[in-house]
């Protein structure tokens, strides 16, 4: 009976021993950490949580962070597996980079930056990438698009002009000329026009080429019409600088300046408007400028090609 | 050198001011935000450290909270997360106000 007594006495010790081992190594234990927004997370979001100095947890605001899409990727995906930088090695004095890290102070290769976005984002609007401007001058996804955020700015017609003339300062200087396009305005913005991830046409264009591209809107030009100006047939730019110029109807000068690079002086810059000369012709080239006090467009008003034909005699004149 | 100089800095002004005036909670926000310290700390949640408001509850009403703490967040320590050494950061500021500032703000919480 004692003996019996001695047993349990024992057993009693010894249950009690391994609960006080169990509750101290529970101490000791790992802390429990779930996932906070989609699977496989809570590697990263132990210690990057909504306090971080520059948030990281605001990626679940974004379509990169919609749980509910099977194709949004996790942490991993983007920032490598990064083994040393959540077990910081022993060796080391500061914890290592993530193994793809980004922002100016990357550690990791453009190409190789640019590689992670674009094993999801190819084909479509991509398909340009390779060769493109952008691209040939090593400009990374992330130099224009913020991640880790709601509002991406580059995204949003409202913002997107002030992302893209951080690089193009001279576009900053020309939109704010009196006349512009409305991009400060708000109510267009940098890629209506331009296709930054690459395009087949010249200057990023939207189109394969700048008047196709200015088409789009201004499709009252494109004609066709019986008499064609033949720079209004090849190049838009030509003429108008379409960032923003001081001179009315964005040309790059004012007519008849403008006019003149092409067409000789010799029609018609003599003779003051209204008063012939000798012979009173006011196209003499003696005279004293038929185009001086008025711009060429006073009467060549359907300069970028006419239907008229009343003009059958000189066909080049572009008058209503 | 320069760590031990805002230290000693830090506990000769809360001498010399009597601590009598207000903590300027957004910038001590600010600076612990800028210093990583949330990665390990939370204002009142457990994290892989401490709740900054069981840190305040810990040492309130100790006199040499001040000492302790503001040695803590300038001199470079290390600390046990999970059962291993880690490297304990500090506060990445030169300024002894700034760091005073803090320390008053985690005690005030």
């Amino acid at each position: 009976m004692n003996a019996r007594r001695g047993d349990r006495l024992w057993q009693r010790v010894v249950a009690a021993g391994l609960l006080v081992l169990a509750t101290a190594s529970g101490v000791a234990q790992a802390r429990e950490v779930n996932d906070v927004y989609i699977e496989g997370d809570k590697v990263c979001t132990r210690c990057h949580d909504e306090n971080e100095y520059k948030p990281v947890l605001s990626i679940a605001q974004t379509r990169h962070g919609t749980a509910a899409d099977g194709r949004a990727p996790t942490c991993v995906s983007c920032h490598g597996d990064s083994e040393t930088h959540i077990n910081k090695p022993k060796d080391v004095e500061k914890r290592p980079e993530p193994t793809i890290n980004f922002g100016r102070k990357s550690t990791t290769p453009i190409a190789e930056r640019n590689q992670v976005c674009a094993s999801c984002h190819q084909g479509g609007k991509f398909i340009h990438w390779q060769g493109s401007q952008h691209s040939a001058a090593d400009v990374e996804c992330g130099g224009c698009h913020t991640m880790h955020t709601a509002h991406d700015k580059v995204r949003d017609k409202a913002t997107q002009p002030e992302v893209c003339m951080n690089c193009h300062k001279e576009k900053r200087g020309e939109i704010n000329r009196p006349n512009h396009h409305p991009l400060r305005e708000g109510k267009m913005a940098c890629s209506d026009c331009h296709a930054s991830h690459g395009s087949a046409g010249e200057k990023l264009m939207q189109r394969d080429t700048i008047n196709d591209t200015c088409y789009t809107c201004h499709m009252e030009k494109r004609g066709p019409t019986v008499r064609t100006h033949q720079p209004v047939m090849e190049n838009c730019a030509i003429c108008h600088n379409p960032h923003g110029s001081v001179n009315d109807n964005l040309l790059r000068q004012r007519p008849p300046l403008l006019c003149q690079q092409c067409h000789e002086p010799t029609s018609h810059r003599g003779g003051i408007p209204g008063f012939g000369d000798s012979r009173g012709s006011f196209n003499s080239t003696g005279g004293m400028g038929i185009t001086q006090g008025r711009a060429c467009l006073n009467c060549h008003s359907n300069i970028h090609g006419t239907n008229n034909p009343v003009d059958a005699s000189n066909e080049r004149t572009f008058r209503r | 050198m320069k760590r031990l100089f805002v230290l000693a800095s830090t506990i000769a002004m809360t001498l010399g001011s009597g601590g009598a005036h207000a903590v300027d909670a957004a910038a001590a926000d600010a600076l612990v935000r800028k210093s990583k310290c949330l990665t390990c700390h939370h204002q009142t949640k457990e994290k892989d450290g401490p709740a900054f408001a069981e840190t305040a509850k810990k040492y309130r009403d100790k006199p040499e909270a001040m000492e302790k703490l503001t040695k803590h967040v300038t001199v470079p320590s290390k600390v046990k997360v999970d059962g291993a050494e880690e490297d304990h950061e500090t506060l990445r500021t030169d300024d002894p106000a700034a760091v005073k500032n803090v320390v008053e703000w985690i005690l005030s919480l």
